[in-house]
């Protein structure tokens, strides 16, 4: 069926995705809502249209593509790699512009190249918004939450506070607190009376006597030792949060995950700037600084022009099922932003596949960049 | 104009909002029998009182077909977005008071803050295979409280309409974000109120709508001042 109120450069920006080697996937506009929310948390549902089948599942009108073409590829089981290109209506409340708009988009699941595949999706998503804004500059922001990882990994810091760090980035506000938390002595952990009794029990440091304890009482108590966290999780994350609450970070330590925090560069000056951040702080980021200069490489490979690109040391996204890179695309003199995308390679376990398949995409947002088009005095 | 009071139709809410206007000297008086859902006041022909049951007060509230109403404020903070440029809190009127607060299982000893829950929702798929689930009705409240205030994305609201304190024993859900007068039912379903845990402290508000009618009208202030003197 076709639509009048399609974008007016649909067709150029289908055949552009055509000649890039994707094939086009439709997915139906109402889709179960569970995996939205399960993967976006609590918070999407404001954000959303839901409804509910005569039955009582909920259903929403589709707010993105992504997790509906990734379930789509998990039920047709037509194997890796495959990239598959969208163009439809997606649906959200928002605040400013419309509730319904279109995006398009390419995800690429399945190559293992992880450094091919990540330059691909950056280059593919420039040069499609470049189709529609000829004579535009762009400028491209990537950002990277394995090297924050690495450097987190490589504080020393013990595997609770690097959750908490890690899970907050992509967060500024969030992870300052953090910060501010381990830098002050002051602010130990809370903990309960039951904590001090089960201390002067000998009960902490005897981790077998504990886990029975926690059980008999869970039994006492009517709580079932099955239907949500074990006795053992909450033995073993007791002894974690006392490390934490014993955990400070000296102050070096400290503004060295702030200097690194700060880094924002032209992403050609990126590799050696990250080289000698290590090699001044002592921290062992080898892995991780390989595949990000893998990547730089294969940018360049791909033929983006890589003078647009800059790195951002704090750019992230606070979801848990994105692994490494994120960009966004903006067109000079817009201040929106035209293109995002990113890697998540844990999406499509979560949403049920047997293996594990590594996955990068980016999504266009059509109404903004119609609006830059406009603003730039040009008809598509 | 005839401004409308909305008073709670039953309960010891009625009768200690009725209690109140009485000391503000204006005396409720049904309009036909007790059981009318109307009302006046003595001497202040031009305002009329509409008995409504808590959760519609605040409701109307939002809509702005009444101009005021005695609720708790935990409803009308549940029930409006973008509550405060709605509506606004005149007065606390110091009954129904009731804290919203997140109740996790006394047994979880590591987790007595909120951060504590972070840490535990942030794993909680990996180990379970689910989202750390929150049993509550105030779904609004909660949202607020765990991603504005802490940053917690990662949990699932299960809703429910009654006996919410039970249930983390039934299973059906991890955690509970209910009110509570004196802690005694989570006491006595083996739930403790995290230390930072404490969303909102509620109580009974006299709550006006923002109409821009009221900023010329007289009996507006006068309502206004008979009850704050009166608190």
């Amino acid at each position: 069926m076709p639509l009048i109120n399609l974008p007016a450069f649909s067709a150029e920006l289908l055949a552009d995705f055509e000649s890039l080697g994707t094939l086009r996937v439709d997915t139906p506009v109402i889709q179960p809502a569970e995996p939205f929310l399960a993967m976006a948390g609590e918070d999407l549902r404001r954000r959303i249209f839901m409804t509910e089948s005569e039955t009582g599942e909920s259903l929403c009108l589709r707010p993105e593509f992504t997790i509906p073409v990734c379930l789509r590829h998990i039920e047709t089981a037509t194997g890796t790699p495959k990239r598959y290109a969208y163009l439809g209506e997606v649906f959200r409340q928002r605040r400013e512009g419309g509730n319904e708009f279109y995006q398009a988009g390419i995800e690429d699941l399945g190559d293992t190249d992880t450094a091919a595949s990540d330059a691909r999706a950056v280059g593919n998503a420039m040069r499609v918004v470049a189709n529609r804004l000829p004579g535009r500059r762009l400028s491209v922001t990537l950002g990277d939450q394995a090297v924050f990882e690495a450097v987190v990994g490589a504080c020393g810091l013990p595997g609770g506070w690097q959750k908490r760090l890690i899970h907050a980035f992509g967060d500024p506000k969030h992870l300052q607190k953090l910060l501010a938390e381990l830098a002050d002595p002051k602010a130990a952990g809370v903990f309960g009376p039951e904590v001090e009794r089960l201390a002067i029990a000998g009960m902490l440091d005897d981790e077998a006597r504990l886990v029975a304890h926690i059980g008999e009482t869970m039994e006492a108590t009517g709580y079932s030792t099955n239907a949500s966290r074990s006795p053992q999780d909450i033995a073993r994350r007791l002894k974690e949060k006392m490390e934490l609450a014993n955990t400070r970070l000296d102050p070096e330590t400290l503004d060295l995950v702030r200097e690194f925090l700060a880094l924002d560069m032209p992403l050609a000056e990126a590799p050696a700037a990250l080289f000698r951040f290590a090699e001044k702080s002592g921290l062992t980021l080898d892995g991780a600084l390989s595949r990000f200069d893998a990547r730089v490489a294969a940018l360049a490979a791909v033929g983006a022009d890589v003078s647009v690109i800059r790195y951002r040391a704090a750019f992230g996204r606070p979801l848990d099922y994105y692994t490494g890179l994120v960009f966004e695309v903006e067109a000079e003199g817009t201040p929106a932003v035209l293109a995002g995308g990113g890697r998540f390679d844990r999406l499509l376990t979560l949403l049920g596949a047997k293996e594990h398949i590594p996955a990068v995409g980016f999504s266009l947002w059509l109404d903004r960049i119609e609006a830059a088009i406009a603003a730039s005095g040009g008809a598509a | 104009m005839t401004i409308t009071i909305a008073l709670p139709s039953k309960g010891r809410m009625k009768d200690d909002a009725s209690a109140i206007f009485e000391r503000a000297g204006m005396k409720i008086v049904a309009v036909g029998n007790d059981r009318s859902y109307r009302g006046r006041v003595e001497g202040w022909d031009d305002v009329e009182i509409a008995f409504l049951s808590a959760s519609e007060i605040s409701r109307e509230l939002g809509n702005g077909s009444i101009d005021f109403g005695v609720t708790g404020e935990d409803l009308v903070r549940e029930g409006l977005a973008n509550a405060d440029a709605r509506v606004e809190f005149c007065a606390r009127l110091g009954f129904g008071h009731a804290d919203v607060v997140v109740a996790v299982p006394e047994i979880w000893y590591d987790v007595d803050t909120m951060a504590d829950l972070g840490d535990v929702a942030a794993d909680f798929r990996a180990r379970h295979g689910r989202r750390l689930a929150i049993a509550t009705k105030y779904w609004r409240l909660t949202q607020n409280h765990f991603s504005g205030s802490h940053g917690i994305q990662l949990y699932r609201i299960v809703e429910s309409l009654g006996a919410t304190e039970g249930a983390p024993a039934s299973g059906s859900a991890d955690i509970i974000v209910d009110i509570t007068s004196t802690g005694s039912t989570l006491h006595a379903n083996h739930l403790k109120i995290l230390a930072d845990g404490v969303i909102l402290r509620s109580e009974a508000c006299l709550v006006r709508a923002r109409k821009p009618v009221h900023d010329s009208d007289p009996v507006v202030g006068r309502i206004l001042s008979a009850v704050r003197d009166a608190v």
